[in-house]
Order: C-alpha cells, then sequence, then structure tokens
C-alpha cells in the first residue's frame, strides 16, 4: 500500500467507511509508517476540533414558525385543475403499466375486442337501415314505406326477420311520436313529466328547468310529495353531470333536511363526494339546522381535513367548533 | 375542537410511510403533512447547520416542502422517500452555499432569526468551560476557525463533509442524494478533509 492511498483508507476508517479486512491492512501499515501515523493524527485532531462547531437541534419555536408559514403557502395554491390531475394519474398509471406489461397487453387486447364488436354491431344497424325489400305478407301492422319514417322518429327496433332463401329482412320498429302538453304546476301529470325530465332528458338545458320548477314548488311549500319530487331532486344531485342542475337541487332540497334523514344522507353525500366547490360549500350551510348531529359532525371532520379547498376546511372547521358536541 | 388533531395523529400512527405517500399523491392534505412532521425536524437540523442562520434555514425548509408537494407526484417508490426530500434539500442548501460564495458572507458568525448572534457553544453543556472563562472562549474561538475553514470548501465540498461528519449518512447515500456516484462522493471528502487539515494546522 503506498502512502497516498493510505492517506485515503485513513479518512475512510475514521467515518466507519473501510471494510474490516482493509482495516487491518492499513494498520500494518500504520505501524511501519510514521509518516502516515502523522496524518492519522491530524485527522482525529480535525474531527475534534470540527466538533466546535456542533448540529443543535432546531428550536421548537422555529419548527413551528416554519410550519405555519408552510400551511400559508399550501393554503394558498390554487387547486389542481381537473386536467392536471388526470394527466398525474394517467402518467402514473402509465408508469405502473411499464412495470406490468402482461396487464398491459391484456387491456390492449380487451379494449381492441370491444371496439371491433362495437363496430361490427354498427356495421349491422346500418345495413337493416339501408335494406330495401318487399315486405312480408303476414306482418302485423301497415308496412309503410321507409320513406316516410325519419331515422329519429325511430325509437328503438323490436325484431328482424329474414325470409329463408331470399334477401328480404322484416324489421319491427317502434315509433317516437312527438306530443305537447300544457298545464299548472299543480297538474300532477305536468309534474310527472317534469321529475322524468329532471332525469332523462338529454339536454342539460331542460333537466336545468325541470329541476329548477321542482325545487321553486319544494321551497314555496307548494304540496311537495315525499314520494316523488324529493326522491327526482335527490336523484339530480346525485348523478346529474351538470354543476348548475345539481345546485338547484340542492336548494329545492334544503327544507327538508332536518325533518328527512335521507335528504340529509344526501346532501352529506354531496359534501363529500360533489366535484364543485360552491355545492360542497353550500351543503354545509344547508346542514346548519342539523349541525349537532353526530354523523355530520363526522362528516364535517372528514371534510375539516381533507378536503382540497382550504375554504371549505376553514368553515367546516368553523362549524364544529361552534356546536357543542352531542355527548 | 380536536377531531382534525385527532385524525391526523392516527393518520400519522396507523399509516406506514408508502400509504402516506399515495394519499398525498393522490391529493390528500393531511397525508403530505403527516410526511411533513415526520421529516420537518431532519430539514431543519441540516439547513440550520448548513446555514448557520435561522432565517436561512426557514426559507430552505419552506422551499423544499412546496417543492415535494408540487413534485411529489413524480415519486416512483424507487428511492426511499427519505432520500428523495434529501436530494431536494441538499440541492437548495448547495444553490445557497453557491449564492453566499458568489456574495461573500462571513460565515463565522451564527445568526438568529432576529439578526442576534447565537452562541453555539453555550448550548453545549461543558462544566470544564462554565468554570474556566478563558478556554470557553478558546472554544468560542474555535469555533468561528472551523466555520470560517468551512467557508473555505466549494459548495459541493462543504455538503459532502456536512453530511459526512456532522449528520453521519454513509457516502453512499450521500452519492444518491447529490445525484452522483459514491465514489465521487468519497473522493469529494478526501479533498475536503485535505483542505480544512490545511486550514486548521496552525491551530495545535
Amino acid at each position: 500500500m503506498n502512502c497516498e492511498l493510505a492517506h485515503e483508507k485513513i479518512v475512510l476508517a475514521a467515518y466507519g467507511e473501510l471494510p474490516d479486512d482493509q482495516i487491518h491492512e492499513l494498520d500494518r501499515h500504520l505501524t511501519a509508517c510514521d509518516g502516515c501515523r502523522e496524518e492519522r493524527e491530524q485527522l482525529l485532531a480535525l474531527r475534534t476540533l470540527a466538533s466546535s462547531n456542533p448540529v443543535i437541534e432546531p428550536p421548537a419555536n422555529l419548527i413551528a414558525r416554519s410550519r405555519v408559514r408552510l400551511e400559508e403557502a399550501l393554503d394558498a395554491l390554487p387547486p389542481k385543475r381537473w386536467y392536471e390531475r388526470l394527466s398525474t394519474r394517467l402518467v402514473n398509471n402509465v408508469a405502473s403499466l411499464q412495470a406490468a406489461p402482461a396487464a398491459a397487453l391484456l387491456l390492449l387486447i380487451v379494449g381492441m375486442g370491444a371496439g371491433s364488436l362495437g363496430g361490427y354491431e354498427y356495421a349491422q344497424a346500418r345495413a337493416l337501415r339501408n335494406e330495401s325489400g318487399t315486405p312480408p305478407a303476414n306482418a302485423p301492422g301497415t308496412p309503410q314505406p321507409l320513406a316516410n319514417v325519419a331515422p329519429t322518429e325511430v325509437a328503438s327496433i323490436s325484431s328482424i326477420v329474414q325470409q329463408p332463401n331470399s334477401d328480404v329482412v322484416e324489421v319491427r320498429y317502434n315509433q317516437l311520436v312527438p306530443q305537447r302538453m300544457q298545464g299548472s304546476l299543480d297538474d300532477p301529470a305536468i309534474r310527472q313529466l317534469l321529475m322524468m325530465a329532471s332525469e332523462d332528458a338529454a339536454s342539460a338545458g331542460i333537466r336545468d328547468d325541470s329541476v329548477g320548477l321542482l325545487a321553486a314548488e319544494c321551497r314555496a311549500g307548494h304540496s311537495c310529495n315525499p314520494a316523488g319530487i324529493r326522491d327526482a331532486l335527490m336523484v339530480a344531485l346525485r348523478y346529474d353531470r351538470n354543476e348548475g342542475v345539481r345546485e338547484k337541487a340542492l336548494k329545492g332540497l334544503e327544507p327538508y333536511v332536518a325533518q328527512d334523514m335521507r335528504v340529509r344522507d344526501a346532501v352529506l353525500e354531496a359534501l363529500l363526494n360533489d366535484s364543485d366547490a360552491r355545492i360542497r360549500s353550500q351543503a354545509i350551510s344547508i346542514l346548519e339546522p342539523v349541525e349537532a348531529d353526530t354523523t355530520v359532525r363526522q362528516v364535517l371532520s372528514t371534510v375539516a381535513s381533507s378536503d382540497q379547498n382550504p375554504q371549505i376546511r376553514n368553515v367546516s372547521r368553523q362549524v364544529l367548533s361552534r356546536a357543542p358536541e352531542i355527548q | 375542537m380536536d377531531g382534525p388533531n385527532r385524525a391526523q395523529e392516527r393518520l400519522e400512527v396507523r399509516a406506514p410511510e408508502m400509504e402516506l405517500i399515495k394519499q398525498a399523491q393522490a391529493g390528500s392534505r393531511a397525508a403530505f403533512d403527516a410526511l411533513v412532521r415526520q421529516y420537518e425536524q431532519q430539514v431543519l437540523r441540516l439547513a440550520l447547520h448548513l446555514t448557520g442562520s435561522e432565517h436561512d434555514a426557514e426559507d430552505i425548509y419552506q422551499e423544499a416542502f412546496l417543492k415535494a408537494f408540487r413534485y411529489i407526484g413524480n415519486f416512483r417508490f424507487e428511492c426511499s422517500f427519505y432520500t428523495w426530500i434529501y436530494r431536494i434539500v441538499t440541492n437548495l442548501c448547495l444553490d445557497q452555499l453557491r449564492r453566499r460564495k458568489t456574495r461573500r458572507e462571513d460565515q463565522a458568525i451564527l445568526l438568529d432569526h432576529s439578526g442576534d448572534e447565537i452562541d453555539l457553544l453555550a448550548s453545549v453543556s461543558d462544566n470544564r468551560s462554565f468554570s474556566n472563562p478563558a478556554r470557553e472562549l478558546d472554544r468560542k474561538q474555535l469555533g468561528e476557525k472551523i466555520q470560517a475553514a468551512l467557508g473555505k470548501l466549494t459548495p459541493r465540498e462543504r455538503m459532502v463533509f456536512e453530511l459526512k461528519h456532522y449528520q453521519g449518512l454513509r457516502l453512499r447515500t450521500i452519492g444518491e442524494m447529490l445525484n452522483t456516484t459514491e465514489e465521487t462522493a468519497k473522493n469529494t471528502l478526501f479533498r475536503a478533509t485535505k483542505k480544512l487539515r490545511t486550514q486548521l494546522a496552525g491551530l495545535r
């Protein structure tokens, strides 16, 4: 071992990084080499001197100050947009998929299969629509020439029968007949249609109108049949994709949160799960009459610590501190 | 009202770290806060000793955990979270050291956040120094000399020496944290100790 190498090993040994067999070798060298022994003395002296600059534990008030400042900064950050969360999730999923090639391959095969099946069925449907043949003699209804039936008026296809050894096919279908009805909001038939509209209508605008009207009825204290309109509003609050519709539904349910446990549960669910912060915020204020309830307090407690939105967390904490706990 | 605090404590005690990290990645602020509490003391200890300033240590703490919050989604469990956090902190410390080098600040004196000098050695209990004021003065001067000598190292040499000598980390870990090899960390340590010995040769 030359002295330059020995000097390096002396440093490693002093810091506990030299393997045991090399320590023995170094010791043998040191016995014979005055220069290297002096080097070791110097290094040990350096370590002693360096201890006159000891590491101190951070004082408690420094930790507290730092923590508070960090919390404020984190609270001030804007919440992640949905596309940021989605892209993070996608990137993480892709990264974890890289570690599971078999699962990835299976996913691909299933996806391709589903796509092919969908394409096949679509092509079949198109072929049937374009088919023009003489209708069979034993057809029940009066067969209409296809030109009279617009595709949008066909509600559904109920059967397809091909005549043997021919290219003639019989198709039975149900037709949509547009209708209109006019009446007052007290009319049960109108209400029923409005309730259907709240769930069924394809356009958010129509759902919005119907839920708005139903909610107004409930708030005004008109007969709001528990088995009917309230249900429709709860369904809208839980499932509608449009936040304006959900907001109207929430407002309509407000008068019932104290007396109806199902309404209370629906509002609590909205507080926990709704993606729109305004709706979660309104849910808290609507729950005010029942803020002493144990279930409500449990949910508020969860929201106070885990909601994405800092204002909502703050408001939850305030409400919790206001109402005394039920013993 | 201690509901949220108790929930926080339960989170810290029960959830193993990996679970906490996954929850934090999913957006749980409580999980991230629990992670901060697990590492904040070590982060501050390192930053405080390296910079000698409570104010600077606080800044490093702030930047490190904000960065961790921002990039936690990128953590892939390929190294330990401890290494990941320390990597962020050491990089910030290196930046600090480089900034100081260009400003040529005097490193010999420790300052607390209000700007008053901290007498480091007063926090080290030693009966002999209390009974012997002259010796206490010697030790304080020694401390200042060491600080000055450390200030003459390059930021990387200072960093490696800090992590090895003062924080007691293994060279392999130091290499990971500084995104380099164990061999490079070793050589940096050799250079640092050589320089320090030269600086302090006159004191014996």
